[in-house]
């Protein structure tokens, strides 16, 4: 029993040494964990936007508002970057339309000399459950140094939205990238593997026509997928959808990140020929793309070398588009651009994957 | 179903003497070589100085050496050979999945390297390997590939019906091809091959790993598509399916053309001309050299216990080794006459038999090297 049970370990073992690239994602996965997780999540949060103004009508400027308005915009945690990015803003409703178009995190509204309850009225944008308690946090500080006992009122806008409703809508996005691990390239892959390419690759088909079919197939699952988990979403965590507008760009946004992302990894898939390197390396990216999404946490807690694999994250605008609509109602104005980052990337993806397949057997 | 089942029912040339033991009765309506193959002037295929290398980190393996020949119209063309002797690559080359190291090849007078795309549209390839999709029915592998050779719609329906029946499979079109037999699936292939009634079919190893039932069936159907026209190449390193099928044979051996022919000028090559074999007890001096004195007889080999005599005409000689060896007082255990096989020519070409084969088809290998 000895002799064969070694049998069997000693075939299993070598076949793990002949595949270096198994060995070497082992390794980096749970490395790559540390880093980006540990950045990713508990960095901290520095340069958020945020509007200042005094209340209308305009009278000069009181020492509140000059002081305050400094203050903020220098005041940093201890060995970080400054917290906030002020602007200052002549008028409440300009800075308003900023907050809800997703241009400012908060807006600070002073009163002027002639307000009665000297109030300070803090909007924040409380789709964010992580960002507004540290400007409120920073006005507080700001204040106490100053001596000055105003009172804070804070109005959420978007009102009291739970943690598990800020994170529930990226999840949309994982379940999009985990049916195209499993769908997709996964196809392409077991076709080599088996040899069975060997029999469509002789026919007039061309690679445009392979990539752009298993493009389309992967999408319709992804797509079946996040449609599915979006609902689960919906009865998990209580959100809802304001109104048949809302949903239409729900579904257009799944659709086109499911696009992006399954065009990602099929042409990944292109050049792989086994399925266990192709999964771990896929399960690297799954990882990695959905830490960098803001899917946990803000991303501009990021570090800056973080914030920049964001920008290249088909999910971070997924992410972003869905929360926009869902939590904040907000419409094409908005997300537009997050659409069209989508789809750029798509673009891009889809070109990658039919130029690296490999038409022939070498 | 069993491929008996099948065999029965295909329609071949009228047989009256099925009770007979197979391999004779499907002899006569097998061996006509190419059957209606055509026009045998046009080349369709002209390989000149193909050579592929293929390099490692480690070592150099050149698969395909400085080939040059010419396939004709309507011919079925064997490429005979050992297991990587190059046979595949070959294929491989000329079907556009692989490029040339060096040399051209021309399909239809297309060069590979510059038109595979066109190429693609006249060939259908039967690969070595299965390569339909296990998990779907019959009839979807055969709907993909109708669809990836552009096969009309208004037709591909009845097309596919039509290669079901060719290939005794109507019955199970829409059964997973994983629940199908090794005979069955390579019938597959090979219709699937044809779909679109491409000009030239490569076939890679047809019938290997089949049992001689399935065999002789795939051999049927090979003979059927070439009756359409269809010029067909196909490899092998079983020496009765070439005899049985090919008009000219290839002879390939590490990657090298050591001869190209159709089977009665190969059989010429071997100067020897028939084998007689003459089994004995012992050996007594002088026999070998009072049989060689004999007229027509070219060589006398004796290893233990056998006699190897080839002569120009082996029939008309025997009267003679017989008095030989009742001069001497030898009783003879056996004897036996044959016209040398395409094994004997590649043994006599290469030095070494065909190897490898696990249906033990050429059995004889090595023997006489």
């Amino acid at each position: 029993m000895i002799r064969s049970a070694f049998a069997i370990f000693k075939r299993d073992f070598k076949k793990f040494l002949s595949t270096p690239a198994m060995i070497v994602m082992t390794l980096f996965i749970p490395v790559m964990y540390l880093v980006i997780f540990g950045n990713a999540m508990g960095g901290a949060i520095t340069h958020i936007p945020v509007g200042v103004v005094q209340e209308a009508p305009p009278y000069n400027d009181t020492q509140l508002f000059t002081s305050a308005s400094y203050q903020l915009n220098h005041i940093s945690q201890t060995d970080a970057e400054k917290l906030l990015d002020v602007t200052v803003y002549t008028d409440e409703i300009t800075a308003k339309q900023d907050l809800e178009n997703g241009k400012l995190s908060a807006v600070i509204v002073f009163p002027s000399s002639v307000t009665n309850d000297n109030a300070i009225r803090l909007y924040v944008d409380s789709a964010d459950s992580i960002t507004p308690p540290l400007v409120q946090a920073g006005l507080n500080q700001v204040l106490l140094s100053l001596g000055a006992r105003n009172p804070v009122e804070v109005d959420k806008i978007y009102g009291n939205i739970k943690y598990i409703q800020f994170f529930g809508v990226s999840v949309i996005m994982m379940a999009i990238f985990s049916a195209t691990m499993f769908g997709g390239g996964m196809a392409l892959i077991r076709d080599r593997e088996n040899g069975i390419h060997e029999g469509y690759l002789v026919t007039p088909v061309k690679r445009s026509s392979i990539i752009l079919g298993i493009i389309t197939s992967g999408t319709v699952r992804a797509f079946i997928a996040g449609f599915v988990i979006f609902w689960i979403d919906l009865l998990i965590t209580g959100i809802a959808v304001q109104s048949l507008q809302a949903f239409v760009l729900v579904l257009v946004v799944i659709l086109i990140s499911c696009i992006g992302v399954t065009s990602f990894v099929v042409s990944l898939a292109s050049r792989f020929t086994t399925q266990q390197e192709y999964m771990s390396l896929i399960a690297f990216f799954n990882m990695i793309l959905f830490l960098t999404s803001g899917a946990f946490y803000p991303v501009i807690g990021m570090p800056d070398w973080l914030r920049w694999i964001t920008t290249i994250n088909p999910e971070y605008y997924g992410v972003h588009a869905l929360r926009s609509i869902l939590l904040r109602d907000q419409g094409l104005n908005v997300i537009g651009s997050d659409l069209v980052a989508l789809l750029l990337f798509s673009t891009a993806m889809i070109i990658l994957g039919i130029v690296t397949y490999r038409r022939t057997l070498e | 179903m069993n491929a008996l089942h099948l065999f029965t029912k295909n329609d071949a040339p009228p047989r009256k003497d099925t009770g007979r033991e197979p391999g004779m009765a499907t002899k006569a309506t097998l061996s006509f070589y190419g059957g209606s193959g055509g026009d045998d002037s046009a080349p369709i295929i002209r390989i000149d100085h193909l050579s592929k290398v293929f390099k490692d980190k480690t070592k150099t393996v050149v698969a395909v050496n400085d080939v040059s020949f010419e396939v004709m119209h309507g011919e079925i063309f064997g490429l005979l050979g050992s297991n990587g002797a190059g046979k595949s690559t070959l294929i491989r080359i000329l079907t556009t999945l692989l490029s040339p190291t060096s040399g051209q090849a021309f399909v239809n007078n297309l060069d590979i390297t510059k038109d595979p795309e066109t190429i693609r549209t006249l060939i259908g390839v039967c690969p070595q390997n299965y390569t339909s999709d296990v998990e779907l029915t019959a009839y979807d592998n055969l709907e993909f590939y109708g669809k990836l050779q552009n096969v009309p719609d208004s037709i591909l329906d009845a097309r596919i019906w039509e290669l079901l029946k060719m290939a005794d499979l109507a019955d199970r079109a829409h059964m997973p091809v994983r629940t199908f037999s090794g005979g069955m699936k390579r019938k597959l292939e090979i219709v699937r091959a044809f779909i679109h009634r491409p000009l030239i079919l490569f076939l890679d190893e047809p019938t290997i790993g089949l049992d001689p039932e399935a065999r002789r069936e795939v051999w049927q159907q090979i003979l059927e598509l070439n009756a359409e026209h269809t010029t067909i190449i196909l490899t092998t390193h079983y020496m009765d399916e070439a005899e049985k099928l090919c008009r000219r044979i290839a002879f390939v051996d590490h990657g090298s053309l050591i001869a190209l022919d159709t089977l009665e000028n190969l059989r010429r090559m071997i100067p020897a001309g028939d084998l007689i074999e003459i089994g004995i007890e012992h050996m007594v001096p002088g026999v070998e050299e009072a049989i060689r004195k004999i007229a027509l007889v070219n060589a006398v080999t004796v290893v233990e216990h056998s006699v190897t005599i080839s002569a120009t005409n082996g029939s008309r000689v025997i009267p003679a080794i017989l008095n030989v060896f009742e001069e001497y007082g030898l009783p003879i255990i056996s004897i036996s006459i044959r016209s040398p096989s395409l094994e004997d020519i590649f043994i006599y070409l290469t030095g070494k038999g065909i190897d490898g084969d696990a249906n033990g088809n050429a059995a004889h290998g090595g023997k006489a090297a």
